[in-house]
Formats: structure tokens, sequence, C-alpha cells
């Protein structure tokens, strides 16, 4: 594993890997896994003036992951927790003039980092949670909701043993049961 | 007595804004002579010319005054307007409250009101002297020369030919199709630069009103627009052009110490001493470039031949090989060639433009053959060129042509050269650089993104990087070309290249910053293509101080007005078009040349062209023909001519442009300016000195 990004990127080097070591481009994979318009970005800048994730100081937002992963990084990129901070308020959808959808980019490079087993152990609680309860966030203050006569778990999939079942059935169908992260039994 | 008419411009608010009208009016109801002051929003339009026409109809006024503009601009509107209502139009008279009042003072309201009324009072002084002039007419010859055979020279050439206008093209090398000729694709549409040239070149030499001379140069240019007379310099091709039918015979004779680099292909292949500049030159003869030639037979042009021992004269190679004997050496010929005289009424310049050398750089170790100038790389991609459009590294070339040389003997032989696998392009090169040319050059990011593409979608296995300062693609259907190439993956890059290292195996380092990372990025490349800027030609400031017309700062070509007369000269019945003006792409230099085209015809057609009469003329019973006016005159207007025994200043009519030197600098006051004679012009100072009070 590479440790971040360097400060002077050999992009011949960078090239050669994407070609050796993936056999394609990382744009072509991050465009299979759902950014299929990454190649259209033209830098503009436009999603990392509205992004939280910008605002509050993430180093790879949107506009700065596209560029690197159009360049072809992509081992460097595997540490960094930004995609999984990306709060898909969507409002750099709305705002791209080349209708790139810069927060499908963020959800795939979340799906890249999946494959590549390079998820933060929040990320693999949220998964786990999320099988468990139908919450990725993790339902805490049952005792609260005891206390002032509330059912201990709130009337969602948590409670609805159908709902979660089938829940339960869709995760099983997606690639996160195969790469056995979580338990599913 | 005069019966002056004040007729006060709002201009919107462009004067109203700064300067009191109803003040300003007030002032000038009181001036001598005045009988009638108005006022409008905008006295140029057609209510506001009206109101001038019925004053003149009703015979209320004799004498016009405006206060408006700038007559650079609308002083023929408003004399027009004079003449249609029955007035001499020389009884008008302009004032500008606008620019030199009202914009120049628009934080001072009271001083720029003050300054209004003194400027009005003047221009009533002067008004009450005028007098009345008529309109000259000078004879046109409708022939015109075209300077320059590259794609705007010919478009100017064709569309006046075909209007049926006797067009000489004179062209520098010795087939037209200029830098055109030399791209492999043309953007927008990808059209084939060979295959929508090509023929235009042939309807040029086919078309019975065009009379095409080539390897030729204008060597001096006189006269005034519907009579200029232009001295042509056909230069020497040392090959009898009646003769040569471009067989190509020749071309291979041609000794290897007698090869110097192709200018066709810039440079990266050689060509004889004899050559014919690419295979669809149009005309397609060859010529001799004397600096070339070894003279392998040891004789010149009419020497003796040398014998040899059975008595047998020893021929030049290219001599032997001539099947019609237009190569032969037994005549003379005069290094400096032959001098004509054309007599024309309109010259368009289309001489084009050439790209920057990339020697200029160092940065980019311009030593190595691996670092080429993009118009390199179109001969390189061109079918046309040294490899037949084979992507190889230019470094290997010499590999190639050696190898070509030998399949074409028949022998067998193995191509052993290398492909380019990573190509760099570096944009802004000499362009928008305060060292070289601060403009930028226009073409530059639509050529390497078009390059790009073609190479991309040729060969996808290619690495291509591009780096941009900024992307310019304004242009109908340009666009198109970046995005193209961004989904083709071309790796297109904020920041410029500042450094190509060379390295052992002839591949390049080349540094570069990625703006949108923040971070310095390297790229080991193959082939580094640089967008040397386009800049002005380096003989077009010599021609155009032998045309008498100007160079803008940067160094082409001035045009008399950017946005009104794009293809106009300061000086009258001189056209310009193409990149002698400024860089431009193809569909804009064809515009610009059928432009040029249709404002000679314009000119022309009519076969006759009114004059002005505000010109000089001199008293000949004040003239004591002392001369001082001769030199000064800019346009050489004035000679001494003996008059009933004595000399005496002459001014030729048509030559005049009535810039007053003379008139101010006559000891005597024996030159008159019509239109701005000495009473006339001291009656506005006079007014100006005395704070508005017309004597």
């Amino acid at each position: 594993m590479i440790e971040g990004v360097p400060s002077v990127l050999n992009l011949t080097e960078i090239a050669e890997r994407e070609k050796e070591e993936f056999g394609k481009r990382v744009y072509e994979v991050i465009k299979e896994l759902g950014a299929e318009r990454i190649t259209f970005c033209m830098q503009c800048g436009a999603c990392a003036s509205i992004c939280p994730l910008a605002r509050v100081g993430f180093e790879w937002f949107n506009k700065k992951l596209i560029k690197a992963l159009l360049l072809g990084l992509k081992e460097e990129l595997l540490d960094d927790p930004t995609p999984w901070a990306c709060v898909a308020c969507n409002r750099c959808t709305e705002v791209c003039p080349r209708d790139v959808s810069p927060f499908e980019v963020m959800f795939a490079m979340r799906r890249l980092m999946v494959e590549e087993f390079a998820i933060p152990t929040l990320a693999i609680e949220a998964l786990r949670s999320l099988y468990e309860h139908g919450h990725a966030v993790y339902m805490t203050g049952r005792e609260a909701r005891k206390k002032v006569g509330l059912p201990e778990k709130p009337p969602s999939t948590d409670s609805d043993e159908k709902a979660l079942e089938d829940l339960r059935k869709i995760l099983k169908e997606t690639k996160l049961a195969s790469l056995g992260l979580i338990p599913m039994e | 007595m005069p019966k002056v008419g004040v007729y006060i411009c709002h201009c919107g608010e462009n004067i109203a804004g700064a300067v009191n009208i109803e003040e300003v009016k007030k002032f000038a109801e009181k001036l001598p002579d005045v009988v009638v002051v108005r006022d409008y929003l905008f006295m140029c339009s057609d209510p506001g010319q009206e109101l001038i026409k019925e004053d003149i109809r009703k015979g209320l006024v004799d004498r016009v005054v405006v206060a408006a503009c700038t007559p650079r601009t609308h002083e023929p509107i408003f004399r027009r307007a004079c003449e249609e209502a029955g007035l001499n139009k020389y009884f008008f008279e302009m004032v500008n409250i606008r620019d030199q009042c009202s914009w120049a003072h628009w934080h001072e309201k009271e001083k720029a009101t003050e300054k209004a009324k003194q400027l009005i009072a003047a221009g009533v002084a002067k008004a009450r002297l005028l007098e009345p002039l008529e309109d000259r007419y000078v004879e046109l010859n409708k022939d015109v020369l075209v300077i320059g055979g590259g794609i705007a020279g010919i478009f100017a050439s064709l569309d006046l030919a075909n209007a049926g206008f006797k067009v000489y093209l004179v062209e520098k090398s010795p087939s037209i199709g200029g830098n055109m000729a030399k791209l492999d694709k043309t953007f927008p549409t990808n059209d084939c630069s060979a295959c929508i040239l090509t023929p235009l070149m042939v309807e040029v030499a086919n078309h019975p009103n065009i009379e095409l001379i080539t390897y030729a140069e204008v060597e001096s240019v006189e006269g005034t627009v519907g009579n200029f007379r232009v001295k042509v310099r056909k230069k020497q091709t040392y090959v009898d052009w009646n003769k040569c039918t471009g067989c190509g015979a020749c071309l291979n004779v041609c000794p290897p110490k007698a090869r110097v680099p192709d200018e066709f292909n810039e440079g990266l292949s050689l060509r004889g001493a004899i050559y014919i500049p690419f295979p669809q030159a149009v005309p397609k003869k060859a010529v001799i470039d004397p600096e070339a030639c070894v003279s392998c037979s040891g004789r010149w042009f009419g020497e003796e031949p040398r014998k040899t021992k059975d008595g047998k004269p020893i021929l030049a190679p290219c001599e032997r090989v001539c099947p019609t004997g237009a190569c032969s050496r037994d005549e003379p010929r005069d290094p400096n060639g032959e001098l004509i005289e054309l007599n024309v009424g309109a010259i368009i310049v289309a001489t084009g433009y050439r790209v920057m050398d990339k020697k200029n750089f160092k940065e980019f170790s311009p030593d190595s053959p691996n670092v080429i100038t993009a118009l390199q790389m179109e001969r390189l991609i061109s079918a046309t060129g040294p490899t037949e459009g084979k992507l190889i590294v230019p470094s290997d070339i010499p590999k190639y042509l050696e190898w070509k040389k030998r399949v074409e003997k028949g022998q067998e032989a193995e191509l052993d050269v290398r492909k380019p696998k990573v190509i760099t392009f570096v944009s802004c090169v000499g362009s928008r650089d305060e060292r070289y040319h601060t403009y930028c050059s226009k073409v530059c990011c639509m050529y390497m993104l078009k390059q790009a593409m073609l190479l991309k979608e040729k060969y996808p296995d290619l690495d291509i990087y591009i780096f941009f300062i900024d992307v310019r693609t304004p242009g109908k259907d340009f666009d198109e070309y970046y995005m193209r190439c961004r989904q083709l993956g071309v790796k297109i890059i904020k920041g410029k290249v500042g450094g190509v290292q060379r390295l052992p195996d002839e591949r390049l380092l080349v540094r570069g910053f990625d703006a949108d990372l923040g971070k310095p990025v390297e790229v080991v490349s193959d082939i580094v293509v640089l967008a040397t800027a386009i800049e002005p030609n380096l003989d077009l400031r010599d021609l155009a101080r032998k045309l008498g017309i100007n160079i803008g700062a940067e160094g082409f070509l001035k045009e008399r007005h950017t946005k009104l007369y794009p293809v106009d000269t300061m000086t009258e019945g001189i056209f310009i078009c193409g990149c002698a003006q400024g860089p431009k792409d193809i569909p804009d230099s064809v515009a610009q040349a059928k432009a040029a085209a249709a404002s000679a015809m314009s000119l022309l057609a009519p076969g006759k062209m009114k004059v002005e009469p505000l010109i000089s003329e001199v008293n000949e019973e004040k003239c004591t023909g002392c001369g001082i006016c001769v030199p000064l005159c800019p346009y050489g207007a004035i000679e001494l001519v003996e008059k009933n025994g004595r000399r005496v200043s002459h001014i030729n009519e048509a030559k005049c442009k009535g810039c007053g030197v003379c008139t101010a600098a006559c000891p005597s006051k024996a030159i008159t300016l019509h239109g701005f004679t000495f009473e006339q012009v001291l009656a506005q100072i006079r007014t100006l000195a005395k704070g508005g009070v017309v004597e």
C-alpha cells in the first residue's frame, strides 16, 4: 500500500501501472462502478464551491478526486476518508454544467474502496448495523424511549421483522455479501 | 448675413448626463448670427436629422452646427442630411461635446457645461466663415493586386475574379497554397487540408481573370487609390518554366551534398537544390535554389561546359535527366530575375504568418529532434509528410528515409524505428508571454486538441498529455473537440510546462504542474509538441513600409478600425486579410478574405471615386517657391514646378490628404487648406481665447 499522494506525481509511472496492474484506465473502472460521465468533467470547480466536504477541509473532495482519478491515481487515494464523509446532499449534481454527477464519482470511489477492502472501521460498523437493524447509524437511546413510554425500537425496519428480512435478502444479493466484510448468516 | 442653426444632441445620457443642455441652449441662442437652437435625444436618428432638414428646407438656416459626438463617425451622416435638404454639405460644422467634453469631465458638470458653451461658440464662429465646396471625382483602375497566395489570398483573388475584376496574384514562394498546404486535417470538421485546398489552387491557376505570378515579391509601390503603380520582382527560377512540365525527374538526381532542410516539411526532411515545393504545387514547376546548388557539373549558367576526353560536354545531373531541356545551363541567367510593373486600383495584402521557431525556448530542449513544433507534427502525421503519415519519433526519420531509399531500389531492408507511446503538448509557447508575444495566437488550443484527437483515435494506446494555461475553444463546433478529447482519455492538465529535459535515449522528461491537484507532475515523453506562437512574417514590416500602411504593436498589419473597418487600412485602396492582420484560423481567414475582396469591389465597381475637397491649394502669386513644404508632405503630394518663368509649389490633388502640414509651415501663407482656412481656424481660436465671445 502506497502512503497517500506523493508530492511530485510521476504521470508516466502512474499510467504504466494503470496498464500493467489493472489492464485498463482507472477512469474506466470508475465508469463501470457508476460514474458514467466522469470523462466529461472539465474541472470548472462548481461542485467544489458548494461541497460541504471541501468547506470543512477534507482533502480529496469531488473536483480534486475526479482529476486524480482521470490522471490514473488510485492506490494513493485508498486510505483517504473523504468519500465516506460525503453526505450525499447532491448539490454537486445540481450545479454540474457537464452532467458529471460528482456525487456518483464519490460513491463509485466508495465501491472501489470496498472492493479493495479499504474501508474505515466506522464504515464497517455502519454496514453491520445496516444488516442487523436496517439503519446505517446505530440507534441509541432505547432506555430513553422506554422511559417516555415509547416502544424500545422505532416503528421502522428495525421493528418490522418482514422488512428486515427483505432488506437482508437484498443485501445478500449485493457485492457486499461476496466480500465477506460483515457476517451475513 | 449667414443664418446659423445650432443643434445640440443629448446622446441619450452620454452628453446630457454631464452637460446642462438647457443652459447651453440659452447661451447659444445669444450668439451672433444664430437664428435657431434645437436639442434632441439622438440628433443622428431619423427624427433628429429631420429637425435639421426641415429648418434648411424652410429657409430658416443656411449654416449648420451640430454639437454632438465625434466627426470621425458622424460628420458624414450630418453632411448628407444637409445635402439632402438642398444645402452645400460643407456649410456644416461639427462640435464634439461628448468625447472631448461630457465624457472627459463627467464628474465636473458645471465645468463641462461651460466647456460645451465655449466649444459651440467656437463652432459658430467658424460656421459663419464657411465656404461652399464641391466634391471631386477621380478615375479608378479596376484591376487588383493580391499579395500572398495562401488560403486568404486565394479566396480574395477568386471572389474578385469571379466578379469580373482582373487580379494579379503575387506569391513569394514557387507555389501558392501557403501554410494551409502543410496541414494534415483542419478544424472544425477535420477536413483533409489538401482535399479542400488543392482544387482551389487549380481554380486560381486556370481562372481567365487571374494572372498568377509566383516566386515573386513586391519591390515598390507608388501612386494612390485607383492608380497604384507596383513594381514586382520575379525571382530567378534557373529553370525555364515555359518548358518545365513538373515531371520531377530532376528532383532525385540532385546530389546529397546539395540537400538542405525542406521548407514544406518544416525541416523534418531534406530537399535538393532543384525542387518542386510539394507534389500538389501550383504551378507545378521546379526551381533551383542558388544558395544550395553545388554546380556538380562544374559550370554555372551561361558558362562553357567542361568536356570529357572524347569531347562530349559534361552536364549537371538535373540538366541531363530533364526531358524538355528546361534545366539547360547553356544560357546565362540574371540572378536578379525580372522586374515587372503592374497598374492596379486596389491592393489586398494576404501575406500570412510564420510559426515561431522552437530554438527560442532553451527551457524546452529545442536541440532534441523529438521536441517539435505543432506545424512539424502536422507534417509528421500528413500523408504527404516525410514518413507518409506513419507515426514514428522524429529522431528516427533519417532511419526511415534510408529504409525507404533501399526499398525503392529494390533492396531488402528492415525498418527499425521507434513508435511513440507518450506524446506531450505544451501550450502558449511564445504566446501570452511578455518575453515574446503578449497576444494569444488563437489557434493553438484548437490544433492541439485536433492533433490529440486524431492521434488518440488512430492509436488508442497512446498516452497523450496536454498542458494548458487556459483552454480556449470559442468558435462554432469548436468546444466539441475539447469534450471529445476528454472522453477519449487525453489527459488535460491545467498548468504550463516549465521545463523539458532531454534524456540519453532521446526521450524527454517533461516537468509540469497540475493546478487542480496543486502538485508538480512529471511525464516521460517520446515526443514533445510545442504550440509555438503565430508571428508576423519577417519581411512584413518592410512590405508595410513600401505600401504605406501601419503595423500594430504586435507586429501585424493594422486595420483602420477594429470593429467597423476590419479589413481596411489607413491608406485608401489597400485592404488586409488573413494572418497578416493577426492570428486567426482558416474560417476567419476566409471570411476576412471575402470581406477584403468585397471592400475592394465596392470601391472599384463604380469606376470613379468621390474625393473630399478638404485639401490644400497653393496661391501661386503668393508662393515664393522656397520649397519648405515639399519635404514636409507625408504623402509626397507636393513638388516644385516652373510656372510663368518662376518656381512655385504644386499640390497633386489625388495625393493630398488634407493634413494641413504644408499650410501651417508656409512662411508666406500661400497655401490654403479648404475647410480649415486661416480665417476659420483663427476665428475658432479667438472665440475660445475670449471665453466663448464670438467677435
